[in-house]
């Protein structure tokens, strides 16, 4: 107990401590936190008009994130599968960043539906009984939340479990955590499927009620979730002394080749399906892909996100993007696409027309878009956070007992090179610092 | 046991064990639970219904403004829990409908005349489902049934997620903007409760709005539904709406 007293004391100390650049990056995700808990007191007490949702385009921005980030939370399962399934072998020293990226994103997806409740001040409702009401399982909202909590937790344990027994220097327990590694890998999948069934099963919106939606989920989650968790990577070998092999990289680059290609295939199925013979539930797709008497807000962004995932694919697929460089840019580009398809591309077209055919288009308020700055800025703050107190406990650096190198050996435990701390993390302070015997 | 292979016995436990799940999952389910029982007005004692006459709207709009000032419905034009629509069909097929502040703002002259080939008015409002999404999709169950076939919502329980807004095909229910909790038509529950009709069926000047009980045989609710030729909206949704319309064209979404 006193252990875990001083894993959590070190580790917060870690998170606390940092180069100008690590205190320059976490203020301003403070300060756009902050301006965004204050766009959002403008919303608690002014009320959703403030945003640019109505009563045709109900839901915006806020459920096209939530919807998103559900996917990049789903997607640490396509790390977690490889390792602990097929036993894969350059993915075993990152796939803990994938469990990290579903935490943050679910604290995120907790966020956003938050911040879109007419009264939040109810949430407490949606609580299992006796303390709410909770409509299950009629509701798939009810099931998304057994659902989300559920995965926050298994991640948080898995993840905080594998570090706790780094951080001690002891082997981890198999029957401890391999259990929920294997439960994890149903749950993810369960959680974007959840998530695409709370909208295919309205009938009242043709847009949504395709039997194809959850496919696409977990195709468009399992392109945009590694290729972020590729750029994750990057970052954390560039500014950090954590090694990461190229190949890597490249084995999450095939799952992004495959998951591109199998996303954009099932969005021409479903543009087919719709515009082939356009029946009168075709009109959404007509207005987000072309407009619709003269209303044509969603077409831009559309075409942009088919126009960079098409880019995204065709590097994916050269030999290209072998090299880092262009794998980053197929990345950014596989992210952002994937963001716009499922944001503006999906939940609002669902909306116009209306089910009495009126066409209300929607744009976000800048009230709203700081909310959504805010809560974002929040997640990157916290996984940031998490990030910057896991690496030393995965190099070693952090552990009980003080710290394995020392100025003459130079060297990391494991024969590792002592790692260049001057890139982005200041070495270690004298607060401590136990020297002990160097190395195991 | 001598004839039961290992092969049997799981065949047999995943019998029973689909058998249980079926009766688990199945009674609370609105899609299954219709197929085992009648309608509900056989059982209960009253029950609902409504009905409106195309025919014999003149879309004079007294319905939406009784309607607000009853429920007192915030007066901005967006909020109704009824209204009235006016389809014009033109000679190329062209519809055009319109509903100026709800139909409580007069229908002006539609251009072109010449080119219209008819015109109705529709007034429109929550059909109380027998199968209603809304009350399905809830996540705390704020919207929910009454015994006599009222869909509800209790403002003080609603967490105004705004899911049901998008589960209702009618586009029934609105987000009050005052309560910031999902609002809809209440068939004046305050009112029927006391014998007294609902207020659009008490202004209605023709009498194209028809409220009462079902299970009454006799009365002229159960009538109109047993005997005139009607129609609900989107009947493919599978929502069974307790509001049928004489006279319903085709082009009424």
């Amino acid at each position: 107990m006193f252990n875990l007293f001083k894993f959590l004391r070190l580790s917060a100390a870690e998170v606390l401590d940092g180069d100008w650049r690590y205190y320059a990056w976490m203020s301003g995700l403070a300060l756009l936190s902050l301006a965004g808990l204050n766009a959002y007191s403008v919303q608690l007490v002014h009320g959703l008009g403030t945003t640019g949702m109505s009563d045709h385009v109900s839901w915006g921005l806020y459920i096209a994130n939530f919807t998103f980030l559900v996917g990049m939370a789903a997607a640490a399962v396509m790390m977690v599968i490889p390792v602990y399934v097929y036993h894969d072998e350059p993915l075993h020293d990152v796939v803990i960043f994938g469990e990290l990226l579903a935490i943050a994103s679910i604290v995120m997806c907790i966020l956003f539906v938050s911040v879109d409740l007419g009264r939040p001040e109810r949430v407490w409702h949606m609580a299992p009984p006796p303390l709410g009401k909770f409509n299950w399982p009629d509701s798939m909202l009810s099931w998304d939340v057994i659902v989300l909590n559920g995965y926050l937790f298994i991640n948080a344990y898995v993840a905080g479990y594998l570090l706790y027994m780094k951080f001690l220097r002891k082997e981890p327990l198999k029957i401890l955590y391999i259990p929920f590694v294997l439960l994890s890998i149903v749950w993810a999948v369960s959680i974007h499927t959840v998530t695409a069934f709370l909208y295919q099963g309205l009938a009242a919106r043709p847009f949504w009620h395709s039997s194809i939606i959850a496919p696409r989920f977990l195709a468009s989650a399992f392109t945009a979730g590694p290729a972020f968790i590729i750029l994750t990577l990057q970052l954390i070998r560039k500014f950090t002394a954590y090694r990461i092999a190229d190949a890597a990289m490249l084995r999450l680059r095939n799952v992004v080749q495959v998951a591109i290609a199998i996303n954009l295939f099932l969005f021409a199925s479903e543009l087919f399906k719709e515009l082939y013979i356009p029946d009168e539930h075709a009109v959404h797709m007509q207005y987000l892909m072309f407009g619709l008497h003269g209303h044509n807000g969603l077409v831009p962004w559309i075409w942009t996100a088919l126009a960079i995932e098409a880019v995204a694919i065709a590097l994916l697929m050269l030999p290209a993007s072998r090299s880092m460089k262009w794998l980053n840019l197929a990345c950014v580009f596989a992210v952002v696409g994937v963001w716009i398809e499922k944001g503006m591309g999906f939940i609002i077209p669902a909306f116009i027309p209306n089910p009495l055919g009126e066409i209300v288009e929607y744009l976000p308020t800048l009230n709203e878009t700081l909310i959504c700055v805010g809560v974002w800025a929040f997640g990157f703050f916290i996984y940031t956070a998490i990030l910057k107190a896991a690496v030393p406990i995965l190099t070693g650096r952090l552990r009980l007992g003080g710290v394995p190198y020392t100025a003459e050996a130079g060297m990391e435990p494991g024969g590792i090179p002592k790692p260049d701390f001057g890139a982005g993390f200041r070495p270690q302070g004298a607060r401590w610092v136990d020297p002990g015997p160097p190395g195991r | 046991m001598k004839n039961f292979s290992r092969k049997q016995f799981l065949k047999t436990a995943a019998g029973a064990a689909l058998v249980m799940a079926t009766r688990v999952f199945s009674t609370p389910l609105h899609a299954a639970d219709k197929f085992f029982r009648e309608p509900p007005w056989k059982r209960k004692k009253p029950y609902w219904g409504f009905a409106v006459d195309i025919t014999k709207c003149i879309g004079c709009g007294r319905c939406a403004d009784a309607c607000k000032t009853e429920n007192e419905v915030p007066r901005e034009a967006f909020y109704f829990r009824t209204w009235v629509e006016r389809y014009i069909i033109r000679r190329n097929g062209e519809v055009n409908v319109d509903s100026p502040n709800g139909g409580m703002d007069p229908f002006l002259p539609p251009h072109d005349p010449e080119t219209v080939t008819k015109s109705f008015f529709v007034p429109k409002l929550c059909g109380h489902c027998e199968n209603s999404p809304c009350e399905q999709v809830c996540p705390v169950g704020a919207t929910f049934k009454t015994e006599d076939g009222v869909v509800l919502v209790d403002r003080k329980y609603c967490i105004g997620c705004r899911y049901c807004i998008q589960a209702c095909p009618y586009g029934c229910r609105y987000f009050h903007p005052v309560l910031h909790v999902a609002d809809k038509c209440t068939l004046c529950y305050h009112r029927i409760k006391k014998g007294l009709n609902t207020a659009c069926v008490e202004v209605c000047p023709t009498g194209a709005r028809m409220f009462g009980d079902l299970s009454d045989p006799k009365s002229a609710i159960t009538k109109f539904y047993e005997t005139e030729t009607t129609n609900v909206l989107k009947a493919s949704m599978g929502t069974e709406p307790k509001l049928l319309y004489k006279g319903l064209d085709k082009e009424v979404r």
